[in-house]
């Protein structure tokens, strides 16, 4: 055993200069590719961040601007303003909340249920799920629009919750079977066997152990919603609309208010930010639909 | 002093393992635990995929009450012979390919050379997921921001390097730039599920490797890409669901423009249906982009019951 790498160690070393060499280079390719990399993505977002606190003048500066006296103004005129954010803000908070809270609820339970299920159709109740969740926007739009405009939902926030539901749900019912397959069904049994109802073995002993699998999906529920777009633009109107569209409605004709739309930007992307990375232990797991396990 | 009673009672006790007759008649717990989802839900998919169909064959009349006039195949047969709409789909095939292609090689390459790193490298996780969390049509609008041509950012480092054309303005550039938004923002996602996947490659195989000789190509194509085929796989299909989901980048960028150039088949789709309110047509394109999800997610679901979960 120490023989052999002794060999190896002594046969490495007549070429150990030039390898060393090499290890810097290639550390050093990694170090620029790595700065690369981060400003790639960071570039954007501290550009929109830095925008949000420029004056009207500074903000649409020929010459780009890194330094400038930094003024709440763009904030302070959203929440002021002739057209005011707070109730984009409050709709968009109770649209995305709401329709994240019963989703969760409701995947909670059916999750448990498919994944403890030995009935026959169970894969292609499955299959539904998934499809459900995947169906392409512009497709599920179409029809919502007509039902909701016989229903009298069109512009109203219950009817984009339901909106959102419509791929929150198939979500939250799959990705929740998924941690609960994590959990051995043995638990429950013994449960079972020592007197607890099935219910109770359920809420006492399988729905406290996937706590981390419940929070990640309340997020990417709350997240998938909050950045909508498409079906708000379609279903939302006067009454109910969100501030994706309050952003997109700074885009006229005569021009742009770039300080406002930064500050809109900001106050849309930082909270969602905060969310994904309080659960980016689960990430890969709900994002790929319990696909690929992270840990 | 075990009386025939007791033993009545352990049996109705045990008797939730082994259902009998009737319990498989009722439904059961795991049912009850899923009936308001799937109510909810058939509400939700159901009744719309049967208004979509209903719509493909009527003309809708939205004044004065919805209303649904039968026209049989006429949407059908003048979809199918729009060339407008088949130039849209090429169009929307070359952005899939393009879009997804540079996001699978780049987000390999970022997580192998992320899992290479030793010091940082959580710090280092968070910044390169950020893009992710943000709604598309903010990257739309800061991507708008940053390419303008007199005040955006990337414009005028553009411009430093002797290009100095309106970037959204030019069909080609248009085309670039709105597949580089998609690429910014989800390539992170890419990189998310190939460093799972690297983490689970066998670490005495890269060992048995290095030790046999194997240079850090070899090891690339023998070893780690391999193993993680059907990782890679799985960020594919869900990333080409999200690419038939998601349009909202190209909406509030160029919306399709300019001369049609980033029109891919969705913003036809809201094109026909909320600009000419002519829903008919417009159902039409759904179910053909319906059709094209269910698809990819026949095989996704193939591959999670085919190779069992992949960890």
């Amino acid at each position: 055993m120490t023989a052999s790498t002794q060999t190896i160690r002594t046969g490495v070393r007549p070429g150990q200069q030039r390898t060393n060499t090499k290890r810097t280079l290639v550390r050093a390719g990694a170090v620029v590719s790595g700065a690369a990399i981060i400003l790639w993505t960071v570039v954007p977002l501290v550009w929109m961040l830095l925008g949000s606190f420029k004056s009207a003048t500074d903000v649409t500066s020929p010459t780009p601007k890194f330094l400038f006296a930094p003024t709440f103004d763009n904030y302070v005129a959203l929440f002021t303003g002739a057209n005011n954010l707070t109730p984009y803000l409050l709709h968009s908070i109770v649209a995305a909340v709401g329709s994240a809270i019963i989703a969760t609820v409701l995947g909670a339970l059916g999750g448990y249920g498919l994944s403890r299920t030995k009935m026959k159709g169970k894969a292609s109740l499955s299959f539904w799920f998934i499809s459900t969740r995947m169906a392409p926007i512009a497709a599920v739009v179409l029809p919502l629009f007509l039902m909701f405009r016989i229903a009298g939902l069109i512009d109203t926030l219950p009817g984009l919750i339901l909106a959102y539901l419509s791929f929150n749900l198939p979500f939250a019912i799959w990705i929740m079977s998924a941690f609960f397959d994590g959990i051995p069904p043995s638990l429950e049994e013994s449960a079972k066997v020592a007197g607890c109802t099935p219910w109770q073995a359920f809420w006492y002993v399988a729905l406290p152990l996937t706590k981390a699998g419940l929070v990640t999906t309340a997020v990417l529920c709350l997240v998938f919603a909050w950045n909508d777009y498409a079906f708000a633009t379609v279903i939302s109107g006067p009454n109910s609309q969100t501030l994706p569209i309050a952003a997109t409605q700074l885009v006229t004709q005569t021009g742009v208010d770039w300080g406002q739309l930064t500050a809109i930007g900001t106050i849309v992307v930082l909270p969602m930010i905060l969310a994904g990375i309080a659960v980016r232990r689960w990430l890969v797991t709900g994002l790929t639909l319990g696909a690929v396990s992270g840990e | 002093m075990s009386t025939p009673t007791l033993l009545k009672d352990q049996a109705e006790k045990a008797a939730p393992l082994r259902p009998t007759m009737r319990q498989r008649l009722r439904p059961t717990f795991n049912g009850w635990l899923m009936a308001p989802g799937i109510l909810l839900l058939g509400v939700l998919s159901l009744f719309p995929l049967v208004t979509l169909i209903a719509m493909s064959f009527s003309r809708v009349r939205l004044l004065g009450g919805v209303r649904l006039e039968w026209v049989g195949l006429n949407n059908w047969a003048r979809a199918l012979g729009d060339p407008d709409l088949w130039q849209g789909w090429l169009l929307t095939i070359v952005y899939f390919i393009v879009t997804l292609g540079v996001e699978m090689v780049l987000g390999l390459s970022i997580a192998i050379l992320l899992s290479k790193i030793t010091r940082g490298q959580g710090p280092m996780m968070v910044l390169v997921l950020l893009p992710m969390f943000v709604a598309p049509s903010i990257v739309g609008l800061v991507g708008r921001y940053l390419t303008d041509p007199t005040f955006g950012l990337y414009a005028s480092i553009m411009q430093r390097l002797g290009f100095s054309e309106d970037i959204l303005g030019n069909p080609a550039t248009a085309f670039a730039a709105v597949t580089l938004m998609d690429v910014w923002e989800w390539t992170p996602l890419i990189v998310l599920i190939s460093l799972a996947g690297l983490s689970g490659v066998n670490p005495s195989m890269i060992e048995a490797a290095s030790l046999d000789g194997a240079g850090q190509w070899k090891m690339l194509r023998h070893i780690i890409l391999p193993s993680i085929t059907g990782i890679l796989l799985v960020a594919l299909l869900i990333r080409s669901m999200d690419a038939v989901r998601y349009f909202d980048i190209i909406t509030v960028t160029t919306n399709g423009g300019p001369a049609d150039s980033t029109k891919i088949v969705p913003l036809r789709l809201y094109e026909a249906g909320f600009r000419f309110f002519d829903l008919g047509y417009a159902a039409v394109i759904g179910l053909m982009m319906l059709v094209l999800t269910i698809v990819i997610a026949r095989l996704f679901v193939r591959m999670l019951s085919g190779k069992g979960k992949t960890s």
